[in-house]
């Protein structure tokens, strides 16, 4: 890593340090929601980007953490790190049951089999209400605390959730940039040549399946004690459907442009509300018009428009 | 067990399943002739059902000519989405996924429009023909059931035979296999797309025409019937629309049986569950590699 991008992501965090500090309070609290996506993204991120799997099942692994916490904190009044704990091995040892199988397809049929876990989860999540409390949720989840500060306002919870964000960013940078980075890297760029230099790719591709489980358990968790609640309603297909829009939004080639995608999709629902309900058409409508106009995500788009405009004006791009 | 029961069942997981084939068989000819996994064909059998909503009880229109212009609806939908979109995004070499992810945004923007404009009620059409009841082996049978087991059967032979021996469907095959063999050879490549999307979305539109006398069209069922389509198209190998039909068939009738033997909340648990067993164990989809060559 170059010294001017070290300054720069150092730059970019203490502004993400400094500045919500100043800002409304709603937009704080959207910016908790853009990282709690940021975390269940990134784990949709390292699929699509080192694998190629396009993952529409990142729900399941979202709605087992937010229940696991749920649960245990409400009902059996533990503490939050067992709820946490609990949610990250139940969503492993799930990926890898459900993972080991399901890895065996390509393509499409790969993303419609993650979705029909998706579906398979919802109806089993509405059922069990025993466990989940149906349509009503469980309510009245306590608050996080560090040793005695107690995380009530969405600044101070932003400042956890900031700290996630980046923990999560480090680990799967280094992931990226070890043995097992470059084995992910053959793998998906020449599967047969990666073979025959003793990768497995199934068994890696599950071992990222589980850490992306795991990343959407820890933003369930998160999710849920930040609410307050969880119900069945906050982990249909739209949210699956969004979790993947996040890396895709910003071409997943990238760790960091995970955030864009995440702040996009939190950010724009609001803005367009404004102009009432015609909301949702002028969403749709935004992610059609990306999709077609910028094949490169956002961030390609604005990177190219960067370095056309450095082209043209003779600098060395 | 009593074999009214039995029967009725069977019936309702037929008809629901020909529905199923019917989005499966639209979805698996879009995909056959462009590549491109629709996953917004639903939509347009939501939009092809508003539209003959509007016509027959807002403008008081007979009942066939609604129909005739909800198909139309439905295939000059599917050109526009062709014509605007994808030729753009194929002259600039898109990648791959993001067909996927445009016919998602579309969808979205079709179903969010569907409620901006019509609002959150659902519509009822009425039965075709007389809408009479007949008993058959101690099950009841509306006459509009007949006709759409009718209707859809003779559409899912209709189509075979269109791609099999007339020379636009020949056409149509080739610009999709070989876009550049079939350009040499004097085919219309980007034509044959725009007619590939016209007959997907007139084949969605009927299928929501023919529901609807039976599930009420809303905004928000567009998802659930292009995830069952979804479901039908890759049992039959997504490639083949007679594969695609039999897939629907299959999945109402598991569905249905899943409602008899085991719970009404857990049949999409049993189904989603046996369509991914299905697809791991039979990856060339139900009618295996034989069923990807041909109509």
């Amino acid at each position: 890593m170059t010294v001017t991008r070290s300054l720069l992501i150092l730059a970019a965090i203490a502004l993400c340090v400094a500045l919500p500090a100043y800002l409304p309070r709603h937009i704080v609290d959207l910016l908790v929601f853009a990282g709690i996506y940021t975390i269940a993204g990134l784990g949709v991120g390292l699929l699509l980007g080192q694998c190629g799997i396009a993952n529409l099942g990142q729900i399941v692994f979202y709605a087992i953490g937010a229940y696991a916490t749920a649960y245990l904190t409400v009902h059996l009044g533990a503490p939050a790190a067992v709820g946490l704990i609990a949610g990250m091995v139940i969503s492993a040892v799930l990926a890898l049951i459900v993972g080991w199988p399901i890895l065996r397809l390509t393509g499409y049929f790969l993303a419609l089999a993650t979705l029909a876990m998706g579906i398979i989860a919802n109806a089993i999540f509405f059922e069990w209400e025993w466990l989940t409390g149906g349509t009503l949720g469980i309510g009245g989840i306590p608050k996080l605390q560090l040793f005695s500060f107690v995380l009530d306002t969405p600044l101070r919870f932003y400042y956890l959730v900031l700290g996630v964000v980046i923990i999560c960013m480090l680990l799967a940078h280094n992931l990226i940039g070890s043995r097992t980075g470059l084995a992910l890297r053959a793998m998906r760029d020449s599967q047969d040549a990666a073979i025959s230099l003793a990768v497995n790719p199934r068994w890696l591709q599950t071992r990222i399946f589980i850490l992306s489980a795991v990343l959407g358990s820890v933003a369930g968790s998160l999710f849920a004690h930040y609410g307050g609640f969880a119900n069945v309603q906050s982990f249909g297909i739209e949210k699956t459907i969004n979790f993947l829009l996040i890396p895709v939004l910003c071409a997943a080639t990238s760790l960091p442009r995970v955030i864009v995608g995440a702040l996009f999709i939190t950010f724009l629902p609001e803005l367009l509300s404004q102009f009432g309900n015609v909301h949702q058409i002028l969403f749709g409508g935004a992610l059609v018009g990306i999709v077609v106009l910028m094949p490169a995500g956002l961030v390609g788009a604005v990177s190219g428009l960067w370095r056309r405009r450095a082209d043209a004006a003779g600098a060395i791009p | 067990m009593n074999l009214g029961l039995f029967t009725q069942s069977l019936l309702a997981g037929v008809t629901n399943g020909l529905t199923y084939a019917l989005i499966g068989i639209g979805l698996a000819a879009i995909f056959k002739g462009s590549r491109v996994p629709n996953a917004m064909q639903g939509e347009f059998s939501v939009v092809g059902a508003i539209v003959v909503v509007l016509l027959l009880t807002g403008n008081g229109w007979p009942y066939w000519l609604a129909i005739l212009c909800g198909c139309l609806s439905g295939a000059i939908l599917g050109a526009l989405i062709e014509i605007v979109f994808i030729r753009y995004m194929i002259r600039n070499a898109a990648p791959e996924d993001s067909y996927l992810l445009l016919t998602i945004g579309i969808g979205l923007t079709i179903s969010a429009s569907v409620l901006y404009f019509f609002g959150r009620e659902s519509h009822l059409l009425p039965g075709f023909g007389s809408d009479r009841i007949y008993i058959v082996l101690d099950a009841v049978v509306r006459e509009h059931v007949i006709w759409l087991i009718a209707i859809s059967s003779v559409l899912t032979f209709a189509l075979r035979q269109f791609y099999r021996r007339t020379s636009t469907g020949l056409k149509m095959m080739a610009a999709s296999i070989d876009s550049e063999g079939a350009t040499s050879i004097g085919v219309n490549v980007a034509l044959m797309r725009t007619f590939t999307f016209m007959l997907g979305g007139a084949l969605g539109a009927i299928a929501g025409i023919l529901i609807t006398p039976i599930v009420p069209v809303d905004y928000m069922v567009g998802l659930q019937l292009t995830l069952k389509g979804f479901a039908a198209a890759i049992l039959g190998g997504l490639t083949n629309p007679l594969g695609a039909a039999i897939g629907g068939l299959t999945l109402g009738i598991i569905e249905a049986m899943a409602i008899m033997g085991v719970s009404s909340s857990y049949k999409d648990v049993i189904t989603f569950s046996l369509l991914i067993l299905i697809m791991i164990a039979m990856p060339h989809g139900l009618l295996g590699r034989a069923g990807r060559t041909g109509g």
